[in-house]
């Protein structure tokens, strides 16, 4: 699961920084950079940190 | 009844702040341009040449035997040095003078400013400490005073020519012309810097004074971002991974974001290639710096996982306060200080170029620190009751880091919002990450500079 995790936020991050060759006009390219942004942390708060916290210390 | 009082407080502290903004005078309208003149009535400019010169006197010999308590008579046109004795004085010679002094003015100023900012370090190490327990102070501080060796050594070998290699030409600096090649790639029909590579063990051409300053100032604040990390994962961080670790983040992971934003990278050209305005603006270092070292710090947090009692069995936070919070105060007033190289340093100069706003950003910081503080102070007072010593100081460091990137671009109303709405939300990101992503954050550096420099 932590490595789907990588694999969510560089996604996240690709699709914000490609939103400049995806669509031409400011406003599309905001959304796309916000939705890339959204991932990015979807992928570090609810895959990376989840996985590493399934055998945390506190828990055994 | 302390709590309507607090409101009320509040609520009268943002009318005052909205109607100091309503009562603001009205811009001027712009001027309309004027008639142009007849061209035979503009005066023909007189060239200035080097029997002008010459026919300027200084004060005699006798004069200056005599002192010059007032300061009338010292930095004269006697002080002007002549390239050659037999030609005398010539406008070369003044001209000549001008722009080393406009150089000049500029090396100090950053210099200094750098200097400042290498003393943030200190701000860091006792903030840190006082935050971590007694126990653990030699190793808190022992990480705070090497990581500035580790990151200097890794960055002096290879991270200056990776984030700086190719910024070349900077005006400020005296052109930095040997920091003058870019790895591209083509993306989207675009050549798109991805690194630098001038500048390896300031060798070579790089053996330039120019690129010594730009090597100061911005090594010190690749230390900046270095030191964010220590403090997240301070009292369980093996000192040997921490050398490691930060060697190969001053190495490789800040100058490649240093570059992309600063060194003339993707990120800096997106307006140049993209019609993105002036591409991605960072004036002083809210991503470059406080982002990187914050999602460091949470990459940091999430992998070596809490201190052995941090949390109970079924997943509530214990809290663990810090042994010295008088030693943490002290920090962020040196960080405070500090800030005031961090921000104003960051136009790399103070003559010409519109350098002269240092005085503006240098207020916008203070300001932003102030509201952060304050920000932070009532949003505890309200949610809990009484103020917390350690989070107004959180508030006051997360108004400074907010308030990095745009100092340089807004006005003293604008920094107090930027400000105040950081001070509020380090307390809200504290409780996130602490509560919600279970994550051991021994200082809240994670919410101080990953989510307000974000």
């Amino acid at each position: 699961m932590a490595i789907a995790g990588v694999l969510v936020t560089f996604a996240g991050f690709l699709l914000a920084a490609g939103s400049v060759g995806i669509a031409a006009a400011n406003g599309v390219r905001l959304v796309i950079v916000l939705v890339g942004i959204a991932l990015c942390l979807g992928g570090i708060f609810g895959l990376i940190n989840p996985a590493y916290q399934k055998n945390a210390l506190w828990k055994r | 009844m302390m709590r309507r009082i607090l409101i009320a407080f509040a609520a009268t502290w943002l009318l005052a702040a909205g109607l100091a903004r309503a009562q603001a005078p009205a811009p001027a309208p712009e001027p309309a341009a004027p008639p142009a003149a007849p061209a035979a009535a503009a005066p023909a400019p007189v060239p200035i040449t080097d029997a002008d010169i010459k026919s300027v006197s200084g004060p005699s010999a006798d004069d200056k035997v005599k002192g010059d308590p007032a300061g009338t008579i010292t930095g004269t046109v006697n002080d002007i040095p002549v390239g050659d004795a037999k030609k005398g004085l010539t406008v070369a010679d003044v001209v000549n003078t001008v722009g080393q002094n406009v150089i000049a003015s500029n090396f100090i100023w950053t210099l200094v400013t750098g200097f400042l900012v290498m003393f943030m370090q200190a701000g860091f190490a006792i903030v840190e400490t006082g935050l971590a327990r007694a126990k653990n102070a030699n190793h808190t501080m022992m990480m705070n005073f090497m990581v500035y060796g580790v990151g200097m050594a890794a960055y002096w070998i290879i991270g200056f020519a990776i984030q700086m290699g190719g910024v070349a030409p900077n005006t400020n600096l005296g052109g930095l012309a040997p920091l003058n090649h870019e790895v591209t790639m083509s993306l989207f029909g675009k050549n798109v810097g991805l690194f630098g590579t001038r500048g390896m063990f300031l060798g070579g051409a790089t053996y330039d004074v120019g690129v010594m300053v730009m090597f100061l100032f911005q090594m010190v604040f690749m230390d900046t971002a270095l030191t964010i990390v220590t403090g997240t994962a301070a009292e369980r961080w093996k000192y040997s991974a921490f050398i490691i670790s930060s060697f190969f983040m001053g190495a490789f992971t800040y100058p490649i974001y240093g570059n992309w934003a600063w060194g003339g990278g993707w990120l800096a050209t997106l307006g140049a290639n993209f019609g993105l305005g002036h591409g991605y603006c960072d004036f002083a270092g809210s991503g470059v710096v406080h982002a990187v070292g914050g999602v460091t710090a949470l990459a940091m947090a999430i992998i070596i996982g809490p201190r052995i009692g941090k949390y109970t069995r079924d997943g509530k936070p214990n809290a663990i306060p810090g042994h010295d919070i008088v030693l943490v105060l002290l920090g962020c007033f040196i960080l405070a200080f500090g800030w005031f190289g961090f921000n104003p340093g960051s136009t790399l100069g103070a003559a010409t170029s519109g350098n002269l706003r240092i005085s503006s950003i240098a207020v916008n910081t203070m300001l932003a620190g102030m509201a952060g503080s304050f920000g932070a102070m009532y949003y505890m007072w309200l949610r809990y009751g009484k103020p917390d010593a350690s989070m107004t100081g959180n508030g006051l460091l997360a108004g400074l880091v907010a308030i990095t990137a745009p100092s340089g671009f807004v006005n003293p109303m604008a920094s107090v919002i930027i400000g105040l709405v950081a001070g509020i939300l380090v307390c809200l990101s504290c409780e996130f990450i602490e509560r919600k992503a279970k994550l051991d954050d021994v200082v809240g550096a994670i919410s101080v500079h990953g989510t307000n420099g974000i």
